[in-house]
């Protein structure tokens, strides 16, 4: 094969690896630049943007006529409008860039034929445009985690596919003989995602399941969009980037392949653990729960693994903008899984169903787990891609800070009010008669809690602010001379000073 | 659809997912993935990016060597 291979080349079945296309670092980072870079100028925008959707609906939970007189920004549309540009706008076009970049790297190979990256990258931002647009407008579906209307999917399943196959041809003619442990999460995710979307796509779309059927395959859906999509790109790429800054292989490579089977067998099944008190059937609840609970294996491993590969680096750890981000990330990952462990049990459940509790699971896994390993992976990334510096410190650490304490002032804010909101709602006199009669004065009850989750939303649009202004610096700024242009190491090492 | 029709297309489906996994451990078997896992837990490492090296810091930080 030649050294550029043609289109049809590339995505033939057959065929064999030709050892002299074995790609430096270097040489994968210069083939993800552009395609790596438009997805991440894209996620950059829509974080903002999600933030700024995000803070105006939790403004909206303690003061509801806030911006009310426009039908545009109602809570359920801004509530949703935040939702999607985060999981679709940030959350995927951020995947993109860090995906693909990885398997690359893992795989010794040149990313191939990028200008289908870069037409997917301009396809999929229309997508999520005309989607968000369409949920504001008030074409909404309602069907949580697929609220875009119809007229965006099949933007949003092209893409998808061509992004996805991208990975897979990536690793097709990777020129290692070894597949690490992140290349196992990540070609799983770029497989489990299509399953999970056409199957949620012909159940509650194109021929929508009614009743019971519907909620199971809601929740199947939204659920496994956490653990089958975003969990295992975030476990891939933390199991690559934590021991490569460190310079020091993972602790136990053993139970990093245990934990991605165990990942892989029980997590599809514990999405029905939302509609415990639901009429679903008993032994689907069951099913759920235990697989809830058996999460406790993989979840436990990757703590383990990851807490003792750092074991003796925290120094090194801490003043790498990339350990801290996606150390917070995996830290977290371990709490978030136990606690959701706990909430599939019924006894619990039947305090936190409904109330915010919830809301602060579900932010603690998207954002304090995968979306700070994500930030990590933009700190690493982005100076091999560019070859040049960030170019400020401070606003790092005021992006770290902002957003770590805030996401953790906020879980800590939801959980804690959204439990005792749910004690209150079932409290029960002797008599059996309900000791807050009036539900809305537990709304009420709810409220100082509500606006620590403002202050929370405001200190990450500030961390996200200063993130936003790093990258377009560092974009835009000129790389000075007598920096390496190798793939690491961009400042001089101590025997290099 | 009635509920014997989307239990099938979720039979399906599930078997499609089952086996492909299936088929990824064999796979993963008969190439000798599973075995030596220890010596493929270094295989992120290269001459560009080595073992002992720390390849991240704060800008304008300059970075030790370790072992």
């Amino acid at each position: 094969m030649s050294s550029n291979p043609s289109l049809l080349q590339s995505l033939s079945p057959t065929g064999d690896a030709d050892i002299s296309l074995k790609a430096r670092l270097g040489e994968v980072d210069a083939s993800m630049r552009k395609p790596a870079m438009l997805f991440l100028v894209s996620a950059v925008f829509w974080l903002l943007l999600g933030t700024v959707f995000a803070l105006v609906a939790a403004i909206k939970a303690t003061n509801p006529d806030f911006l009310g007189g426009t039908e545009w920004l109602t809570f359920g549309r801004v509530r949703s409008a935040h939702l999607n540009a985060m999981i679709f706008g940030w959350g995927n076009n951020v995947i993109f860039a860090v995906a693909p970049w990885i398997m690359g790297r893992l795989s010794r190979a040149r990313i191939r034929h990028t200008s289908i990256l870069l037409i997917a990258g301009i396809f999929w931002n229309i997508a999520v445009t005309v989607g968000i647009f369409g949920i504001l407008r008030g074409d909404m579906i309602g069907v949580e985690w697929l609220e875009m209307p119809s007229y965006a999917a099949p933007l949003i399943i092209i893409t998808y596919a061509l992004v996805g196959v991208w990975v897979i041809i990536a690793f097709r003619w990777r020129q290692t003989d070894h597949v690490y442990v992140s290349q196992w999460y990540l070609l799983a995710a770029f497989f489990w995602l299509p399953w999970l979307y056409t199957v949620a796509q012909i159940m509650l779309i194109f021929e929508p399941a009614t009743g019971v059927v519907q909620s199971l395959t809601n929740w199947w859906f939204a659920h496994n969009v956490l653990g089958l999509w975003l969990t295992p790109i975030a476990l891939g790429v933390a199991y690559y980037l934590i021991p490569k800054v460190l310079g020091r292989p993972i602790h136990s490579y053993y139970l990093s392949v245990v934990g991605f089977w165990a990942l892989a067998l029980f997590y599809n099944w514990a999405g029905v653990h939302h509609l415990i008190g639901g009429p679903v059937p008993a032994w689907v609840i069951s099913a759920g729960t235990v697989a809830s609970v058996m999460m406790v294996i993989p979840v436990l491993v990757v703590g383990i693994n990851h807490h003792l590969t750092v074991v003796g680096l925290h120094k090194e750890g801490w003043a790498s903008p990339t350990i801290r981000f996606v150390m917070f990330g995996a830290i977290n990952y371990t709490f978030v899984s136990l606690t959701g462990s706990l909430m599939a049990l019924r006894h619990v459940n039947e305090v936190t169903h409904f109330t915010h509790f919830t809301v602060g699971h579900a932010h603690h896994g998207v954002y304090a787990f995968f979306t700070m390993i994500m930030f990590g992976a933009v700190y690493y990334m982005m100076p091999r891609l560019l070859l040049r510096e960030w170019p400020n410190a401070f606003l790092i650490k005021v992006h770290w800070w902002m957003a770590g304490m805030g996401i953790l002032l906020m879980v800590v804010a939801l959980q804690v009010g959204g439990w005792i909101q749910g004690l209150q709602m079932n409290a029960l006199n002797e008599d059996g008669t309900p000791v807050y009669s009036s539900f809305i004065q537990i709304v009420e009850n709810t409220r100082p809690w509500l606006w620590l989750r403002s202050l929370s939303g405001l200190m990450i649009l500030i961390g996200h602010l200063a993130f936003g202004v790093n990258v377009f610096w560092m974009i835009f700024s000129r790389r000075r001379a007598g920096e390496q242009t190798a793939p690491t190491l961009l400042s001089p090492t101590t025997e290099q000073a | 659809m009635d509920w014997g029709q989307y239990i099938l297309i979720g039979f399906v489906f599930a078997c499609l997912f089952f086996l492909g996994a299936a088929l990824a451990l064999h796979w993963a078997h008969r190439h000798g993935q599973l075995t030596n896992l220890e010596k493929g837990a270094q295989s992120i490492f290269d001459e560009d990016e080595p073992m002992g090296e720390i390849t991240d810091a704060f800008p304008r930080k300059r970075r030790k060597k370790k072992n």
